[in-house]
C-alpha cells in the first residue's frame, strides 16, 4: 500500500470506534438499586476495545439480556440456580455456573481471535479480579439514580 | 502469499480453533453436604491438574475450598476464595472431587455431572 498510515489511522478508529458509552460504573454503582436478597446479580463487563467491530449479543438462560460492548459493564438480576451464558460469535462457546440468592457473579467478555475475526468469550471471574477492571467501564445498563 | 498457503493457511486456522473437544462426563448423584457449617480445606501447595478435555488446571498454595456434598466418586468442594472452571469446548463451573486425599475428577453442578481427571495427591493444610 502507497499509503500505509491511511490503513494505521483506519485500523485504530476500527478497533475504537464502537466502544461503550455511558457513565464510568464507579460514578454510578454506589446509585444502583441494591439486589433483591432472594435474587443473584451477575455483571456482564468487556474490558478491551479489541475487535471493537464485534459486538455480539449476550443471552442468559436462552434470552438475550445485552451487548458485549466494548469497554462496557451491565448486571441482570436473576432468581437462584443454574446459568448459561452465550455470545453469539463465531464460535459459540458457553459458559456455566450457579448462582446462589445474594451472591454477585462477574461473567468477563473476553477477545480471542477465531479464524479471520474476533470472537467474544465469556468467562467466570472472582469478584476480586473483576473489581480491578470494571471501575472505569461505561455503565450500559438502565437508568442509574445518581451517586448520593 | 500464494493462494493457495492462504487458504490452507485458513483452514489450518479453523481446525485449530473450532474444534476443542467437549469434556468428558457422566450423571452423577450429587448429596448436598448437612449442617450449615461447612468444612474448609486449604492446598497447602500448588497442584496442576489435566481434565479429561486435555486442558489444565492449577490449584493455587492457599486456595480454599468449602465442602458442598458428595457423589459416588468422592467429596465435592467448591472454591472459596476464588473461581473454578474446567472447560473444553465450553466452560463449566466446577467443584472438586476429592477421594483418599486424591483429586480424582470434577462435578459440575450445572450439568449434574462428573467428569474425570487424572488423578493427583493433594497437600492439605
Amino acid at each position: 500500500m502507497k499509503k500505509p498510515w491511511i490503513a494505521g489511522i483506519a485500523l485504530v478508529l476500527a478497533m475504537l470506534g464502537g466502544c461503550a458509552s455511558g457513565p464510568k460504573f464507579e460514578t454510578v454503582e454506589a446509585g444502583l438499586a441494591t439486589a433483591p436478597a432472594n435474587m443473584a446479580r451477575i455483571y456482564f463487563y468487556r474490558s478491551t476495545a479489541l475487535g471493537a467491530a464485534i459486538q455480539p449479543d449476550v443471552s442468559l438462560n436462552g434470552a438475550i439480556v445485552g451487548k458485549a460492548e466494548p469497554n462496557g459493564i451491565f448486571y441482570v438480576d436473576r432468581s437462584p440456580g443454574n446459568m448459561e451464558v452465550v455470545t453469539g460469535s463465531e464460535v459459540e462457546k458457553k459458559l456455566t455456573f450457579i448462582a446462589a440468592a445474594g451472591e454477585k457473579r462477574y461473567v468477563k467478555l473476553a477477545v480471542g481471535f477465531g479464524v479471520l475475526v474476533y470472537r467474544i468469550i465469556p468467562e467466570l471471574v472472582s469478584e476480586e479480579e473483576a473489581r480491578k477492571e470494571i471501575g472505569g467501564l461505561a455503565y450500559t445498563g438502565g437508568n442509574p439514580a445518581p451517586p448520593k | 502469499m500464494s493462494t493457495f498457503r492462504l487458504g490452507a493457511c485458513i483452514v489450518a486456522a479453523a481446525c485449530l480453533t473450532g474444534c476443542a473437544s467437549e469434556v468428558v462426563r457422566s450423571p452423577a448423584s450429587f448429596t448436598p453436604a448437612a449442617g450449615a457449617t461447612r468444612a474448609q480445606i486449604e492446598v497447602a501447595e500448588e497442584a496442576t491438574v489435566q481434565s479429561s478435555s486435555g486442558y489444565t488446571r492449577v490449584l493455587p498454595a492457599g486456595s480454599l475450598w468449602e465442602l458442598r456434598g458428595s457423589i459416588a466418586q468422592g467429596m465435592a468442594y467448591r472454591r472459596v476464595n476464588g473461581i473454578f472452571t474446567v472447560e473444553g469446548a465450553h466452560v463449566h463451573e466446577a467443584f472438586i472431587v476429592i477421594s483418599s486425599g486424591r483429586l480424582v475428577g470434577f462435578y459440575l453442578p450445572v450439568e449434574q455431572a462428573y467428569s474425570p481427571a487424572v488423578p493427583v495427591v493433594l497437600k492439605l493444610k
